[in-house]
């Protein structure tokens, strides 16, 4: 037997067929179904990504739990409501560290906002990268593109420098995996964002506010990165700034107000009637997270669920759309109570639910359609109340029954704040219900998140101009130019009808529910509450004309915190118009922290984080993740 | 069967031999007569009876008795019948001898498929296990899985009770983190690449082999890290033709270990949660008050659920009894029925056989609204086509549908279940499902979060239909046959296209359990087609005592799936379910989700093989396999996976020649490298992530962006390896009275496939990396005892043990653990960290608790669960007190058989259990917002509880309650014991019957024991399945 030839023959067969069967480019894998990186790389992809970009830092954050954790927890205005899922983030207790404990799936964990604005900041890297690199001579990619790319990286790193300080500075896209990082200084941080949004002004047109990105938009943000700058947080190093950054501010703001004129009445910035509804189009609106009703946008406005308090589990009260899903996240603080001059000021009641239709009615003396639920939110003095709950006592006039539940947030005797803290009812803040969602339980709500509009750029330049007036340029009273015309707008104007209301609830969908159940009623506890005769006359003048006798709720503060002197007492007069105006607009905690009122406010208002705030909690400990994740010298 | 075919031919070889004899001529100087009888004494007939070395033979005669004449009185005889154990006995001067010869067992000279391939199981190199038919046949199951569960040493198999839902599979442990650890399904020679084997009728299986250790599965290389299973269909044999007819019928029940309070209890428990919520609100669980109760349990939200409470109240002071307890449990199961017909047939020449079967399955699940319905076909043929050239086809059809019920799927609700027991489970004990007037009450009990299960099975529908056709066909050419210097010498080329359409329709109304308030359907289908092609050349030779066969393969597999998707809600009428959504019914804004997408990814391989045995002592097995795959990084596409075990057939050797009770006894070493590329198809590609944004201006434009993945992609991502050796022994002794193989292995896994968080300073979250290593080691024994052996009588036991753990030695940051993913450098995978526990906190700890609360900011008060403070530094923090609670994978799976036989009845209990590991039954959460399991819970009245203290919440109540849940999972439990009567044709005096069996079995008829009292931690609910079966078993 001739093995050699065996083999021989074997051999040659199995190579012919190994041959036959290995095609070269049989391995080769092609995605055809999706687009890859080299397409930001091309005209269409800059302009797609800047799209892309445009969800990824404004509106993915909406969509979950951390947003109002790092924003409206832990301060002055809220605290945790009746679910403690996120209770460490308003408690800084022993949960909040740089790892957060988990609570619940519901939990928002410590690195959440972080690597959401590191991702923003990638995306920017690479559009404007891209977008320079262009050949391309159009405005589109070269000035819009490149514009808004400057202003995506600089709004995320002014929320990280505002909320870590020191952070790791990232200008260029990444293209390999690198874990090597040390923590800018907050002064090159600063000079980066303050840069960018420069650049942001400079490249950007005034066109399509608030959906797109504006020139406008630019300087409002370039106005805050400076007050941010000039802030007491950064006290140890922005000396050298400080001056000609609150020079700064105030011709931009005005640009700004020229552009973007308040709304006449407050109230309709939150009559929110449907997806896209017109208080989505106000001029005083200057940007705003888009969403919208069609599924085939990414991104839900999930914010409806957090603010609402318990309602459903009221006797004859269950859920309906225009109520929300009461997660009873945040709870309002008695600090929102005795900040307004409620009788003249319209913002409290056009900013709070007060009442709630019955929408379930048993017995035979309810009906659906009763007012089921009331809160009196009167002042310290008022002997009317017997309790801060009232069962079928309360009369309501309008139809002579009496209403099933009220509550009152002073009882007779009771001239502390407080009372209404044993239970977990509170007039919950409206400006984000959404009744258009298609379903009772559904999460995904529809309604556009604002980021930025006019009112706040009036108080930007206030405080400016209080700063200034430290720095000696200027006086005091020149805040009060650009206080006032906020304040103004608050007033009931002659003719309103100060117990009208609305909220998203007024946008009940079709769906899933009947009409008639529905919790919405379209007054507030105004009369009520202060106790005071039906009037349509004008109110009062709010304008404040002497900053030495500023309106009593600031006085009340003034005095709550101790503070004395003239620029502390203007700061918390800012500060106290910044909730007047602003609460619940993902902004407090920010403003407390870079004023260090943070610590203050908190042990003065926020009873649940008093004792456990410290001073390092005016920054937030950089997350755990990060820190496990980097390398130095290649180490662990 | 295969080992009747050995038998027969041995027969054959026996009567030839025979006629030899008669034609010799016998010298006659020792006469010798004797009687032969088997085990059970009865005479044994036709006995070959040969003297030693001589022609002298002779066989016995119908009583057993033979007689011959020996050369001499010191000679010996060699005594052989088809089916005993040959035996040689030595004369010894005696003239009369009486001899038993002892039932053969031929379990050696079974064949045992090892990939492209198949040997003698005693010349099996590596570590491989089987089943055979009769196993699989041995309990009523509805696929395969299902019947290896505690059978196979090694291999362990989780328990699903939902219709047409198969159990999770780990071959010797997980060594992957996050790739895939379930094994390659191999059948008749395809590897899948489409899904499991759960559509293939298990009476249509020949036999399942195991290939554990990585010198057998390195034979498929890339795919063969988590071993394989390969499955080997009935094929059609020559000879007689048969019919074979099985019919069996099941009865199940659900059985449910978990006791709920009833509404008396319920009652008192809610009170104390409220009471240690707010006691300055609420009264003591002992001291109700009716005004208390209103508001407790909402009175007003759902007035029948407050009227029955009310009866309570009835006399004026609280009696519980008089409260009606709702069992909600009961209202949604049924006793589920599963029915089961095959048919099959088969017959052929030596030139062209075929086999052809027919199944259907019906299995109503126990719980309402389940059900699983299967058609199968299989068809298969061979055709010796010329004396060169054999054709053969093997085609299974499988059609089946199954009611999945209610699960998360399409869930859009506040809170859901992933089953309606569990929703049903849930409701309130006090709550009732219908009013006074008959309506259905939406949320019974009033709590928006708990809705009514009443009617579920009409409100909800998931109905998952798939249709499956895979294909085996090969051509074989022999070309000895064409060219005698070819002699052993064969081509064969396979081919496996395997085709599967799934289509899942859903349709939730919206007065569902999982609905948000809003009607939806959604139809998914998918439709997945991919092939195999193999050309495989064989070589076979033996020179003098040397065998030598080799084996070349080339291989390519491509695998293509596309799927689409149209999910909405508003469906404008039920009847229309997910049939409807077309834009004549739906508006565009109701559209919740359309999706088509286009999977593809290739394999491509090449093989070579070699086995070697020199004089039937000394085997070896050398294999080398190099595999391309396309989702890896270019340039890192291919690897090579080479192998080698050895063999020694110790009582094959000369000095073993004395030791007669040693009948086999194999040593194999073997080592090999597998590998594992399970990460998805374009994962190094770097896809966009595409979306929408609304630009609303004026009007609202939808405008297209695009940003990068958050998956950075890494461009040198490779294969992961696992090295793994294993050192075996098989051994059979006493007459094959004790026989099995032991199997210890140890293997280690490197560059594994990790999805790695990175800093996202970098603009992304994580990457796939090769990263960090794992090890892993084990032991598995597999044991047959023939306890007893007589005529009437057998008792024979059957063991499967096995015990592993592995373990983590790096990970991406080295020797750094990671506690984000659970991962702990030196441990298990899957350990479960947590907070220790100290009990419960009591009053007299107040000064330490009140430390505590100083210092830590706790609010720990008495009743509180109570965490260990491992570092003592009077404060409970995340970073230093928590530890190792424990491992939750099984270390010891063992599953035993014991079967008797008497005449013609066969009585068959199994065994099967898992042991030592730690299960996190989660604790109690005990916050009284839904209802609960009837624990022994703190209050004034009971200090000394199991659990802490319940306070009312609708978020989570005590804050460290976890503590209290971890618990040994440790279980055995009667899976199965099954009775059977066997009747053949002379017993049933016809012929047109060959064999007749009827069985009875009984599943799960209790848990011997189990550390978690109300869990089956088989299932690891606290529900199970308990039924009967009756069948019966026809061949013709």
């Amino acid at each position: 037997m001739n093995t050699t030839k065996i083999i021989f023959n074997i051999s040659l067969l199995a190579g012919l067929i190994a041959v036959a069967s290995c095609k070269k480019d049989f391995l080769d894998e092609t995605l055809t179904t999706d687009r890859n990186m080299e397409y930001f790389k091309t005209d269409a992809g800059i302009q797609a990504l800047a799209v892309g970009t445009y969800y990824q830092v404004f509106a993915l954050p909406f969509a979950s739990e951390w947003a109002y954790c790092t924003m409206n927890y832990g301060v002055d205005e809220f605290m945790v409501g009746g679910d403690p899922s996120n209770g460490s983030w308003n408690n800084y207790d022993a949960g909040y560290k740089s790892i957060v404990t988990i609570n619940n799936g519901n939990t928002a964990t410590a690195n959440v906002q972080w690597d959401t604005l590191y991702t923003g900041i990638g995306d920017a890297n690479l559009l404007i990268k891209n977008a320079t690199a262009s050949t391309s001579t159009s405005d589109a990619i070269k000035k819009v593109a490149l514009g808004e790319g400057y202003f995506f990286r600089a709004y995320c790193y002014l929320h990280l420098v505002s909320q870590y300080g020191a952070v790791p500075l990232k200008t260029e896209p990444s293209t390999t995996i690198e874990k090597e990082f040390t923590r800018a200084t907050p002064e090159e941080v600063y000079k980066q964002i303050i840069d960018d949004f420069k650049q942001a002004y400079n490249l950007l047109p005034n066109a399509s506010a608030p959906a797109r990105i504006t020139k406008d938009a630019a300087a409002h943000y370039l106005a805050k990165a400076y007050l941010f700058r000039a802030s007491e947080i950064n006290d140890t190093w922005n000396s050298a700034y400080k001056a000609a950054d609150l020079a700064a501010i105030v011709p931009l703001c005005d640009e700004v107000i020229s552009h973007h004129p308040l709304t006449t009445n407050f109230a309709d910035l939150w009559k929110y009637t449907g997806p896209d509804a017109s208080n989505e189009k106000l001029p005083e609106l200057i940007l705003s997270a888009q969403f919208t009703a069609d599924v085939s946008t990414n991104g839900a406005n999930t914010q409806h669920l957090y603010w609402g308090s318990r309602y459903d589990d009221i006797s004859q009260m269950q859920r309906d759309i225009t109520g929300d899903r009461p997660f009873s996240r945040l709870r309002t603080n008695y600090y929102m109570y005795r900040i307004y001059d409620q009788v003249n000021d319209s913002r409290f009641w056009k900013s709070f639910r007060t009442k709630y239709r019955l929408n379930k009615s048993a017995g035979s003396y309810y009906v659906n359609g009763d007012l089921g639920i009331m809160y009196v939110i009167n002042q310290p003095g008022d002997n009317r109340f017997a309790s801060y709950k009232l069962n079928d006592v309360v009369l309501y006039n309008k139809t002579n029954k009496t209403i099933p539940n009220v509550y009152v947030a002073f009882p007779t005797g009771v001239n502390t704040d407080g009372a209404m803290l044993v239970d977990v009812r509170y007039p919950p803040l409206s400006k984000h219900m959404d009744g258009s969602r298609i379903a009772v339980n559904e999460t995904r709500g529809l309604r556009d998140m604002n980021l930025a509009r006019s009112a706040e750029t009036y108080l930007i330049a206030a405080e400016a101009k209080i700063r200034l007036a430290k720095l000696g340029t200027g006086a005091y009273t020149d805040a009060l130019t650009y206080i006032n015309p906020v304040r103004a707008r608050a007033q009931f104007v002659a003719g309103e009808d100060r117990a009208a209301y609305y909220d998203g609830g007024i946008a009940q969908s079709p769906f899933g529910q009947s009409a008639t159940i529905n919790s919405f009623i379209p007054e507030n506890s105004y009369y009520e509450s202060n106790n005071i005769p039906v009037t349509t006359a004008a109110s009062n003048n709010l304008a404040i004309t002497d900053i030495n006798a500023l309106p009593a709720g600031d006085e009340y503060v003034i005095a709550r915190l101790g503070v004395s002197g003239d620029y502390d007492r203007m700061l918390a007069l800012v500060l106290d118009e910044r909730s007047r105006e602003l609460a619940g607009e993902y902004k407090r905690w920010e403003d407390l922290s870079r004023t260090k009122t943070l610590v203050p406010r908190v042990k003065a208002f926020n009873t649940q984080a008093a004792n456990n705030i410290r001073d390092i909690h005016v920054l937030r400990p950089n997350p755990q993740t990060y820190l496990a994740g980097i390398k130095l010298n290649g180490k662990a | 069967m295969k080992q009747t075919i050995a038998c027969r031919r041995y027969a054959l070889l026996m009567a030839l031999f025979n006629l030899f004899a008669v034609f010799s001529f016998a010298q006659t100087n020792f006469p010798v007569t004797g009687k032969i009888t088997d085990n059970g004494g009865s005479p044994l007939q036709g006995v070959t009876v040969q003297v030693k070395g001589a022609k002298v033979v002779t066989t016995t005669a119908a009583d057993g008795t033979f007689s011959l004449h020996a050369p001499s009185g010191t000679a010996v005889l060699v005594l052989s019948s088809v089916g005993f154990t040959t035996k040689e006995v030595p004369i010894e001067n005696k003239g009369q001898l009486s001899i038993t010869l002892s039932t053969a067992d031929n379990s050696m000279d079974q064949v045992v498929v090892i990939g492209y391939g198949a040997v003698k199981k005693k010349d099996v190199t590596g570590a491989v296990t089987g089943m055979n038919e009769k196993d699989i046949k041995s309990r009523p199951v509805d696929n395969a899985l299902q019947a290896m569960q505690g059978k196979v040493a090694g291999v362990d198999i989780g328990t699903s009770e939902r219709p047409g839902t198969v159990g999770t599979i780990n071959i010797r442990g997980v060594r992957s983190l996050t790739a895939s650890n379930s094994p390659l399904y191999v059948v008749d020679g395809i590897p899948l690449m489409t899904g499991g084997i759960e559509y293939i009728n298990p009476t249509d299986i020949e036999s399942i082999d195991v290939l554990k250790d990585a010198s057998a599965t390195a034979i498929y290389g890339s795919r063969g890290a988590n071993g394989v299973v390969i499955v080997t269909t009935k094929q059609a044999k020559a000879g007689r033709t048969s019919l074979n007819l099985n019919l069996s019928t099941t009865a199940e029940k659900l059985i449910d270990r978990e006791d709920m309070f009833n509404a008396a209890d319920y009652i008192t428990f809610r009170r104390w949660a409220r009471y240690y919520q707010a006691p300055t609100t609420y009264a003591r669980g002992d001291q109700p008050t009716i005004a208390n109760d209103k508001t407790i349990f909402l009175a007003t939200s759902d007035p029948s659920a407050w009227a029955n409470i009310q009866q309570g109240w009835a006399s004026g002071t609280w009696d519980g009894s008089k409260v009606a307890t709702t069992d909600w449990r009961g209202m949604v199961t049924q006793t589920g029925i599963t029915k089961n017909l095959n048919v099959s047939v088969s017959g052929g020449s030596e030139k062209a056989k075929a086999y052809a079967s027919f199944g259907y399955l019906n299995n109503t699940g126990t719980t309402k609204g389940q059900s699983y319905t299967r058609y199968t076909v299989n068809v298969n043929g061979d055709i010796n086509a010329t004396k060169w050239f054999q054709f053969g086809t093997n085609l299974t059809v499988s059609y089946s549908k199954q009611e999945f019920g209610q699960s998360k799927t399409g869930a859009t609700t506040v809170s859901s279940s992933n089953s309606l027991y569990e929703s049903a489970r849930a409701l309130f004990p006090y709550a009732v499902p219908y009013d006074s007037a008959g309506n259905r009450i939406y949320n019974p009990g009033g709590d928006i979060a708990f809705k009514n299960v009443a009617n579920e099975w009409s409100l909800n529908q998931d109905q998952r239909v798939t249709l499956r056709a895979f294909a085996s066909i090969y051509g074989q050419v022999d070309f000895g046959a064409i060219l005698p210097v070819l002699k052993n010498l064969k081509y064969r080329v396979n081919f496996g296209p395997d085709y599967s359409n799934y289509r899942d329709g859903t349709y939730i109304d919206a007065n569902s359990v999982i609905s948000s308030g809003a009607n939806s359907a959604s139809l998914n289908k998918q439709q997945t087609f991919s092939y195999t092609l193999d050309h495989l050349i064989y070589y076979n030779k033996s020179i003098g005592r040397h065998d030598l066969a080799l084996t070349l393969l080339s291989s390519q597999t491509k695998f293509t799936m596309d799927s689409n998707l149209i999910a909405a809600n508003g469906i404008a009428f039920g009847s229309q379910k997910w049939n409807a959504l077309s834009k004549n019914y739906i508006p565009a804004a109701n559209l919740t989700g359309y999706a088509s997408g286009l999977l593809e990814s290739q394999l491509q391989s090449l093989m070579a093989r070699i086995n070697y045995s020199y004089n039937d002592k000394y085997l070896l097995t050398v294999s080398a396999r190099r595999d391309g795959a396309s989702m890896l990084a270019e340039g890192h596409k291919y690897s090579w996976f080479p192998s080698m075990a050895v063999a020694w057939r110790i009582n094959n050797e000369d000095f073993m020649k004395n030791a007669t009770w040693v009948n086999d006894f194999k040593l194999r070493f073997g080592v090999g490298v597998t590998g594992n590329s399970a990460i998805k198809p374009y994962a190094t590609q770097g896809a966009a992530t595409s979306l929408f944004y609304p630009f609303t201006t004026s009007s609202t434009v939808i405008t297209p962006g695009g940003i990068p993945p958050v998956t950075f992609a890494n461009q040198s991502l490779g294969w992961e390896k696992t090295t793994q050796y294993n050192l075996g022994v098989d051994f059979s002794v006493l007459n094959r009275r004790i026989l099995g193989s032991l199997d210890v292995y140890k293997s280690k896994t490197t560059d594994l496939l990790v999805q790695e968080s990175i800093p996202t300073v970098t603009g992304y979250t994580n990457t796939y990396a090769n990263i960090g290593q794992t090890k892993n080691k084990g032991l598995d024994l597999s044991l047959t005892t023939v306890n007893i052996n007589r005529r009437d009588l057998s008792w024979t036991t059957n063991m499967s043990i096995s015990w592993q753990k592995d373990e983590i030695v790096s990970l991406s940051n080295g020797k750094q653990d990671d506690i984000n993913n659970n991962w702990f450098i030196g441990q298990s995978i899957g350990m479960i960290y947590g907070y220790q526990s100290a009990g419960i906190w009591q009053a007299a700890d107040s000064n330490t608790y009140l430390a505590y609360n100083t210092k830590g900011k706790t609010k720990f008060s008495p009743g509180n669960a109570r965490p260990a403070d491992i570092n003592g530094d009077t404060l409970i923090d995340a970073n230093h007190d928590r530890v190792l609670i424990g491992n939750s994978r099984p270390r010891w799976i063992v599953g035993m058989t014991n079967t008797f036989t008497y005449k013609n009845f066969e009585l068959s209990i199994f065994l099967y259990g898992r042991l030592k590991y730690i299960y996190n039954t989660g604790g109690e959460a005990e916050v009284a917002r839904g209802t609960q399991r009837s624990v022994n819970y703190y209050n004034e009245n009971n200090l000394n509880a199991d659990y802490q203290k319940p306070i009312y919440s609708e978020g989570s109540g005590d804050s460290y309650y976890v503590v209290l849940g971890y618990k040994s999972g440790s279980f055995i439990k009667i899976r199965n014991i099954s009775l059977a009567y066997t009747l053949n044709s002379k017993a049933l005096k016809t012929n047109a019957i060959s064999g007749l069996k009827l069985y009875a079995q009984v599943v799960n008829p209790a848990i011997v024991f189990s550390k978690i009292g109300w869990l089956d931690m088989d299932t690891q609910l606290p529900t199970y399945n308990r039924g009967i079966t009756f069948g019966i078993n026809a061949s013709f």
